[in-house]
């Protein structure tokens, strides 16, 4: 299978692309002023302004640039059914907590997670990729294909971005664009049934 | 709660989790959608793959395996447990319909307990169990009853040894089907009180006696599957059925002969052929047959001939024919169970043993009764004891005599005197338990999903009385819940089964695979002294009015399945009459009364009336009206109150003599002058020489003189048309081509052996719960606006002088090669998939109904109400019904043409597993329909047409093959195998 890490994420060059992201990465590079070593610890921002960011405001403020791209954390460690089912899986609470029991505790999002996790209910994730209607997109056909492709393909940079939104349009003619260049099925009973 | 339980997660039920369930909705809605974790990871659980569990199925006391798939926590099919040695891996609509007992939105919710003002309000479980254990402190251990359907393992054991630690004995097991009549039987002629195993696989001529063996009678699925391998022709060879009865049921649909004797006089017949066997044709008859020559003397054709209706030649020539093959005599069922039904089952005993099949199809030894211990008059005793007072507390599990019984009975009066408390069950899909459906056969059953409801087991509710009242219980009652005490008892069956193994492996296996069953031994039996004593009288019931017979509902069985809207909307077999009543009528009777189809009937007998609207149907006796078992609830749910009539009601209540309930009675008919349209989804019911369902016979397949059928008449096509015709259809061909599927990709198709399809119509509900397809209702149905994707087309043949045979036809979209539909389709909706799919896109179809319009087998339906919106008056799936839509098809909305897929999202599925793992092509077999999965007879097989040595290409090559309306040129991929019929010269 073709690679998932990512190579060591440049996070400042994306700095550049937008103000409020300036502030959130900015406050992600903390490794020299905390003196750690290599990856070091993050300071995540406690009153980060989340409604400013791109995508959809999270019960809690996960962060992908910190764990898929700082930590370089493999996508599937959490989406865990990308590679076996047409649906990526969410990570369980659980899955979360096998690092957060100690990792982060004075981090007041993860203390969110704790909560929760201490009181035995979830976390209400809300939605950010969201499929049109009346079609079905079958993960593992894709992460398994013999076009190499990568979840960044279709998510874009996750792993560069503190809050994640919708990277594509995630529309039929942005899948056929694809599907000709490749040579995948256009056939409409692939997916649309 | 077991822990066990909690690990297998479904915490959020309802969670979202990711794309495939996003694609379920059917709305197109850009509201926020969340995505629910789980808080510990299931086991064997990963969102979008399903996970299977091995379970039993309750729904009728046969016992077949399933397996329900199971979808982010949610139960959303059920299918057959191939490793089942009862039904290997079939279902039968009832079957494939008990997850809609599961999600049932009328199931009681968690107990209840009645207020002062009579209604009923929540409580919660602690303060149910102190309630009910402060009722029963007052009552006198010798005076609490319990009352079950037949549960035969280990729940059955709690209740009994409950009872014995509370000092009761009274236990009563009510199963409306019983079998009392063929067990009184067994004991008049053999000395055993059982019923016995029948071997249909080694029977090449069966006899049955008004036996509805594919339909409810002991065994169906497993007696299909059976019956099928020994008379479906192959090969030149076929078995020969003959039915006798006063009405031609779906049993009788696939027998190659009718004899219909006077009503009742079934029993005289069987022993007029027993007659001529043992003294024309009594080679195989065991020695001491000659017993029974003083008692058979009395039977002789001639003299039978006149009360039955039947000719002397005719009885010899069935004796003939039953004594020249392993053959087998079937009585014993529902149907034809009338006061002298007993003497029916005793005279097949004799029959079968003259002729040699005792041992041979007929197999003694181990019980085959699947509601053992079950008898009407153990009912009657019950309300006899209620009416005297002895009755302090009576507990209900499992049972509704309240309906299924005759209002003579008057359990529900009775039963009003006595204080009563309803916990309500688990339905069986989430239960722990295990059922023994026969002797040495040992099902399990374990929770596939959490409960839906706030119910609990009965099992466990019972270790919690003995717990909580008084003294410390008996030993076998201190389990902590039911699942250990479940387990004690296994521990039992594996030290019986001398199983050497770790419990926990013997435990595990069985759950896998659904339970152990190891071949019950059988023993030779031997004619009793009490058989030369059996009198053969007939039914004496029959005066000048008509003889009316309560027959079992295939699909609703006893009532229990009228909760169930697929079972509901599943159109009857035999009228094609869906949610509703009616009265089967000889057209002769009904010109003679005047009665038209549809006309409302009151059918008046001793014991009460009812009305239903009339089917005229040649298929009966015209001094014969039949009525199904099934319909007319007062209180069942939504789906079943105050719909049609309860048959019960005409029945007299007295028990027979072998201790059961007649299912014949006199009754007089009037037409109250109303008019009902009926409500099927039958067009004509005579073929008009379309050749739609062939047949043949095996004399002209065996002796090349059957020729293809063509349509009579049809015009001569001119020269100049055939070649235009010729381009046309090469163009059209070479178009459907593009994308290369001939040769390289497979050509999915279908072949139907009509010579092995019952009309069961467990393809059609299978069809439903898998395809997501609504249930209507009633009216909707009335108003041709039915749904369902697949049919069971049912067309009368002969009739007057012409023996009346019934011609069956499965029917649905048949993926024509050049499909009508598709040039018509202004949007390119409908088109043709380079797998030969004729594919149906929802989101391209604007609704023009042109494809319908040009579809000659009228196998395309289209939406016209929001059957999936909820707000709508037509929502199909009303909470938490809702919870078994298949996630990997799409519900349709308003608007849309919808028609079968052949199952593309199996085969789409497949596909992605096998590029998973690295392969191409999918193996013949690979991929299987919902309809061809449950088919009980295996007469549907699906795969690829370009593989040669695929199941399906062998059957389409066939000499039997045809196509429906093969003139039109459509070049269908469904090709049906002719029925053959094993006629007599003579018949």
């Amino acid at each position: 299978m073709r690679k998932l890490i990512l190579p060591v994420v440049k996070v400042l060059t994306v700095a550049v692309s937008g103000g409020a992201l300036i502030y959130a990465v900015a406050r992600v590079l903390p490794a020299q002023q905390t003196g750690q070593t290599s990856i070091g610890v993050v300071e995540v921002p406690v009153d980060v302004d989340t409604a400013s960011l791109r995508g959809p405001v999270q019960p809690i403020f996960y962060r992908h640039d910190v764990h898929a791209g700082q930590y370089e954390m493999d996508c599937l460690y959490c989406h865990f059914a990308a590679e076996v089912s047409q649906s990526p899986g969410m990570p369980t609470i659980s899955t979360c907590m096998g690092c957060h029991l100690i990792a982060g505790a004075a981090n007041p999002e993860v203390q969110k997670l704790r909560e929760a996790a201490a009181a035995d209910t979830v976390v209400p994730w809300v939605e950010v990729h969201k499929l049109p209607p009346f079609v079905r997109f079958p993960h593992m056909r894709h992460v398994m294909s013999e076009a190499e492709m990568e979840c960044q393909d279709c998510h874009g940079p996750v792993e560069e971005m503190p809050q994640v939104y919708q990277f594509a349009s995630l529309k039929m003619g942005w899948c056929l664009d694809c599907h000709l260049e490749e040579e995948a099925t256009t056939e409409c009973t692939a997916c649309h049934y | 709660m077991p822990k066990e339980m909690d690990r297998r997660g479904f915490l959020k039920v309802l969670g979202v989790t990711g794309g495939g369930a996003a694609a379920l909705s059917g709305c197109s809605s850009d509201s926020a959608e969340k995505l629910i974790p789980y808080l510990v990871p299931p086991d064997y659980q990963i969102p979008g793959v399903p996970t299977y569990y091995a379970t039993t199925c309750r729904e009728c006391p046969a016992g077949c395996g399933l397996h329900v798939k199971v979808r982010e926590g949610r139960a959303v099919k059920v299918e057959g447990n191939p490793e089942s040695p009862i039904n290997r891996g079939a279902l039968c609509a009832r079957g494939q319909a008990s997850l809609q007992g599961l999600y049932n939105p009328d199931r009681l919710r968690g107990p209840m307990a009645r207020t002062a003002d009579g209604e009923f309000e929540p409580i919660s479980w602690d303060d149910a169990i102190a309630r009910v254990t402060q009722a029963l402190a007052g009552v006198d251990g010798d005076r609490m009853w319990f009352l079950t359907g037949n549960e035969a393992g280990s729940f059955d054991s709690l209740v009994n040894e409950w009872l014995a630690a509370v000092g009761s004995q009274s236990r009563v097991v009510y199963e409306p089907f019983g079998y009392e009549a063929l067990r009184y039987a067994s004991r008049e002629i053999f000395g055993m009180d059982t019923v016995p195993e029948y071997r249909f696989a080694d029977a090449e001529f069966v006899l049955s006696f008004g036996t509805d063996f594919l339909e409810t009678w002991l065994n169906p699925v497993q007696y299909a599957r059976e019956f099928a391998a020994s008379h479906s022709y192959a090969d030149g060879r076929m078995g020969r059925y003959v039915h006798v009865d006063a009405r031609l049921g779906m049993t009788a649909f696939s027998a190659d002969e009718w004899v219909a004797p006077t009503p009742g006089t079934e029993g005289l017949l069987a022993m007029a052929i027993a007659n001529v066997v043992l003294r024309d044709h009594g080679e195989n008859a065991p020695r001491d047959s000659s017993r029974l020559r003083a008692l058979l003397d009395q039977y002789e054709p001639e003299t039978v001939a006149d009360r039955c209706g039947v000719p002397a030649d005719r009885i010899r020539r069935l004796a003939e024919e039953f004594s020249a093959v392993p053959s087998l005599a079937l009585a014993g069922g529902m149907g034809a169970q009338h006061d002298d039904a007993h003497s029916t089952a005793a005279a097949a005993h004799i029959l079968n043993y003259v002729a040699g099949n005792v041992g041979r199809t007929v197999m003694f030894g181990a019980d085959r009764d699947p509601a053992a211990g079950s008898t009407y008059r153990g009912l009657a005793d019950l309300v006899d004891a209620m009416r005297d007072g002895q009755v302090g507390a009576l507990f209900v599990h499992g049972a509704n005599p309240a309906y299924a019984s005759p209002q003579g009975t008057g359990f529900s009066e009775a039963m009003g005197q006595v204080g009563l408390k309803v916990p309500p069950d688990h339905d069986p899909m989430e239960q722990w338990n295990d059922f023994e459906p026969q002797a040495g056969t040992y099902l399990l059953q374990q929770p596939a999903m959490q409960p839906v409801f706030e119910t609990r087991q009965t099992g466990d509710v019972l270790l919690q009385l003995a717990g909580a009242m008084g003294d410390a219980p008996p030993a076998q009652l201190s389990a902590a819940n039911y699942k250990e005490y479940l387990q004690q008892r296994w521990r039992q069956i594996q030290r019986q089964l001398r199983d050497g193994s770790p419990f926990e492996d013997f435990w595990i296996e069985s759950l896998r695979v659904g339970g152990v069953h190891r071949e019950a031994p059988t023993r030779p039996v031997r004619v009793v002294g009490t058989a030369s004593r059996v009198s053969v009288t007939g039914w004496s019931g029959l005066g000048d009015d008509f003889a009316l017979i309560a027959y079992p509902s295939p699909a609703l069985f006893d009532g229990r399945g009228a909760n169930r809207p697929w079972l509901q909307e599943l159109p009857d077999p035999v009228s094609k009459i869906a949610w509703s009543s009616w009265v089967e009528l000889h057209p002769d009777t009904a010109e003679r009364l005047g009665i038209a189809e549809g006309d409302v009937l009151e059918v008046s007998s001793a014991a009460g009336s009812v009305t239903a609207p009339a089917f005229l149907y040649p298929g009966i006796s015209p001094n014969v009206v039949a009525m199904p078992i099934g319909q007319g609830h007062t209180a069942f749910g939504r789906y079943a109150e105050n719909r049609g009539a309860n048959v019960y009601h005409l029945l007299g209540s007295e028990p027979t003599a072998f201790a059961g309930l007649s299912h014949y009675t006199a009754v007089t008919i009037r037409n109250t002058g109303e008019h009902e349209r009926l409500a099927t989804n039958a067009g004509r019911s005579r073929q008009m020489g379309r050749g739609l369902s062939q047949s043949t016979t095996l004399l002209a397949i065996t002796s090349g003189e059957d020729h293809p059928f063509h349509i009579e008449h049809a015009a001569e096509v001119p020269e100049h048309v055939e070649r235009v015709l010729e381009e046309v259809q090469e163009a059209q061909t070479q178009e459907t081509k593009r994308g290369n599927y001939a040769g390289e990709h497979p050509r999915w198709a279908m072949a139907v052996d009509l010579s092995r399809c019952t009309g069961c119509s467990a393809c059609v509900t299978a069809c439903h719960a898998e395809n997501n397809i609504p249930t209507v209702g009633k009216e909707l149905v009335q108003h041709g606006r039915e749904m369902s994707w697949l049919r069971i087309e049912r067309y009368f043949e002969g009739g007057g002088d012409e023996p009346v045979k019934v011609e069956l036809l499965p029917m649905m979209c048949q993926h024509c090669e050049r499909a009508p539909c598709e040039p018509v389709c202004p949007v390119f909706a409908t088109y043709h998939t380079p797998d030969g799919l004729n594919a149906q896109i929802y989101n391209r179809c604007v609704g023009t109904r042109y494809c319908a319009n040009n579809c000659p087998y009228k196998v395309r339906y289209f939406n016209w109400f929001d059957h999936q919106h909820e707000a709508d008056a037509a929502y199909a799936w009303p909470d938490p019904l809702h919870m078994l839509l298949n996630p990997d098809v799409t519900v349709r909305s308003k608007g849309v043409m919808e028609k079968c897929t052949f199952c593309v999202q199996r085969v789409r599925s497949a596909q992605d597993q096998a590029r998973l793992e690295g392969r191409d092509n999918l193996r013949d077999g690979e991929v299987r329909t919902a309809c061809q999965q449950t088919c009980p007879s295996e007469a549907l097989v699906f795969g690829d047409l370009n593989d040669p040595d695929s199941a399906v290409s062998r059957l389409a090559a066939s000499e039997r093959g045809y196509h429906v309306l093969e003139g039109l040129n459509t070049a269908p991929g469904v090709t049906y195998l002719k029925k053959v019929r094993n006629v007599a010269e003579e018949a």
